[in-house]
């Protein structure tokens, strides 16, 4: 099989593209946004709880889409959730970078993190929105 | 090859890009011409030598490149009118895009046959580019919208279009040739708009280049198509109006070249065609158009009509006979167009999937939206052929999606 399609589905993608982990909604929250990819008609809608400690205390999403879209959005609700939201905005940044091939100075992302599974992305342009959508929508709560 | 048939056409060599290797290695196949069409050498060498050698600014200047340039430009919306089959030059308004004549009849035909409460009728099938313009007037002056329902062999239900007639409806406009199924309008629906002597509007992107089309025969009013579907370039559309229409309509926008006479009180307008051709045109694209016209003819429309036919029905067999691909739009027949989605696969993962193997298709809602949500799909992937495919890419297209289907399903 080609190497490129191989990078993009890693068996982490495919499996959380076929069951993606914190799917639904959380009761209570007060974040949310929707996320929505005109180019496709993919969409999310993306729900967090921040605590007083801007702590994410639970975070997800429901929502329809490709492989990559579940599996990005399934991937951030894990990493996300428990983190400051000082942390998440800079998991932001570096995921944002990662998956469109700046991944020279990543701040807290490394190797070892799944979420480096979506840098397979980055061979295939026109899927970079797939991956950021829900990361997009979650930017977007937090500025509501 | 898994039959001994070949196809007489093979026109492969006139299309440079289907050389290129895609990843440096897979043949490419092109499966996306409904998207945009390839070009062949005609039109890229021709455009090339209009800058080389004749380029200037039309129906302006007395010199002589600026004479060069409007015949070329005159010349291509002479072979427009033959294309069309319309009565005069006159009825061929060159624009930027489809899109660009839409939006152009919307706001003119409004501003001189409509008011607020007047009735539009569209369908359900419709591109956005036949949706949006409508949307505007109801948003901004209060027009009624209406939607024809379609039958599940993506034909628009017929008796429900003409049930949505009253008498304050004043336009319809409908795809000549769906971009999702491939399906041609029923001709009927034609014929009830002349009873009910109601304007229609075509939208010909699909059909311009996959049909024979005689708009008098048609009996529609407008018809509009982009050149870039049709192998011309990219940022040149025609609309064909009915000299009658196009008279009493207003301008669309102002600029030199559409008037008669200007004083600062005001202007009288120029004539048709020029009155809807304000500014300086894509002259070079028009240009490219009508070399695009000329290849098609060359090679003669039966012979891609019936070229494009043999594929279409080949892949169509093809796919049906094969469990997981799941065809939208029953068992009509199709124009160059088949949309599939293989079960449990998102599109886009079809895509990419074929992507590296050489295979060039459309993934996504093909700017149909509420045609998407009426089938119940967020995507489908859109098979599209052209004079340029064979019954060996189907198969190598068909092989690639078992492939596909495996891997996702592992
Ligand atoms: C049926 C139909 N209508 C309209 C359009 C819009 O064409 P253009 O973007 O060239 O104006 C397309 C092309 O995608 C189409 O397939």
């Amino acid at each position: 099989m080609n190497d490129l399609i191989n990078d993009l589905y890693q068996e982490i993608i495919l499996d959380h593209g076929r069951e993606p982990r914190n799917f639904g909604e959380c009761d209570p929250h007060n974040k949310s946004a929707d996320g929505h990819n005109p180019l496709c008609g993919d969409n999310l809608k993306l729900t967090f709880f921040l605590n007083d400690q801007n702590i994410i205390e639970d975070i997800k999403f429901t929502g329809e889409g490709c492989a990559i879209s579940l599996a990005s959005a399934s991937l951030m609700t894990e990493k996300l959730k428990g983190k400051k939201i000082e942390v998440a905005e800079e998991i932001f940044n570096d995921f944002t970078n990662l998956v469109s091939g700046a991944d020279e100075d990543l701040k807290v992302l490394n190797e070892e993190d799944s979420l480096y599974a979506l840098k397979g992305v980055g061979g295939f342009p026109m899927r970079v929105k797939c991956a950021t959508m829900a990361w997009h929508a979650f930017n977007q709560a937090l500025k509501d | 090859m898994d039959n001994s048939k070949t196809l007489n056409l093979n026109v492969r060599k006139d299309f440079p890009i289907l050389s290129k290797k895609i990843l440096e290695k897979k043949d490419l196949i092109y499966f996306d011409t409904a998207a945009s069409a390839q070009k062949p050498n005609t039109v890229i060498n021709e455009t090339n030598d209009f800058y080389k050698n004749h380029y200037s600014n039309v129906s302006r200047g007395v010199h002589t490149l600026s004479v060069e340039s409007t015949f070329r430009y005159e010349n291509a919306r002479k072979k427009v009118q033959k294309f069309l089959n319309a009565r005069s030059e006159n009825e061929i308004i060159f624009t930027k895009s489809a899109t660009e004549g839409i939006n152009l009849v919307a706001q003119t035909f409004y501003e001189k046959f409509m008011q607020k409460g007047d009735e539009v009728i569209l369908s359900l099938i419709e591109h956005h580019s036949n949706l949006i313009p409508w949307f505007f007037l109801r948003d901004k002056y209060g027009v009624v919208l209406k939607f024809a329902n379609i039958q599940p062999s993506g034909e628009i239900d017929i008796d429900h279009f003409n049930s949505l007639f009253t008498n304050k409806t004043k336009i319809v406009s409908l795809t000549h040739l769906s971009n999702v199924f491939g399906t041609e309008l029923n001709e009927n629906a034609i014929s009830i708009c002349k009873d009910k002597n109601v304007p229609i509007l075509l939208d010909g992107c699909q059909s311009a280049a996959h049909l024979k089309i005689d708009v008098q025969k048609l009996g529609c009013d407008f018809f509009v198509f982009s050149g870039h579907k049709t192998y011309g370039p990219a940022g040149i559309g025609v609309l064909y109006g009915t000299e009658n229409l196009l008279s009493e309509m207003p301008p669309y926008q102002g600029g030199g070249g559409m008037i008669g006479d200007v004083s600062l009180e005001g202007a009288s307008y120029a004539e048709l065609p020029a009155k809807y051709e304000a500014g300086t045109p894509p002259l070079v694209e028009a240009h490219g158009l009508g070399v695009a016209i000329d290849y098609m003819n060359k090679i003669g429309l039966d012979n891609i009509i019936e070229h494009e036919n043999e594929i279409t029905k080949y892949a169509f067999n093809k796919l049906n006979k094969i469990d997981f691909i799941e065809i939208h739009g029953g068992d009509n027949k199709r124009n160059s167009i088949i949309s599939f989605n293989i079960k449990n696969v998102h599109s886009h993962e079809v895509s990419s999937f074929l992507d590296v193997e050489g295979i060039a298709i459309r993934a996504g809602h093909h700017c149909c939206q509420p045609l998407m949500k009426h089938l119940g799909v967020n995507s489908t992937a859109r098979l599209s052929f052209g004079v340029y495919n064979s019954l060996e890419e189907v198969d190598k297209f068909v092989i690639a999606l078992h492939k596909c289907k495996e891997f996702f399903n592992k």
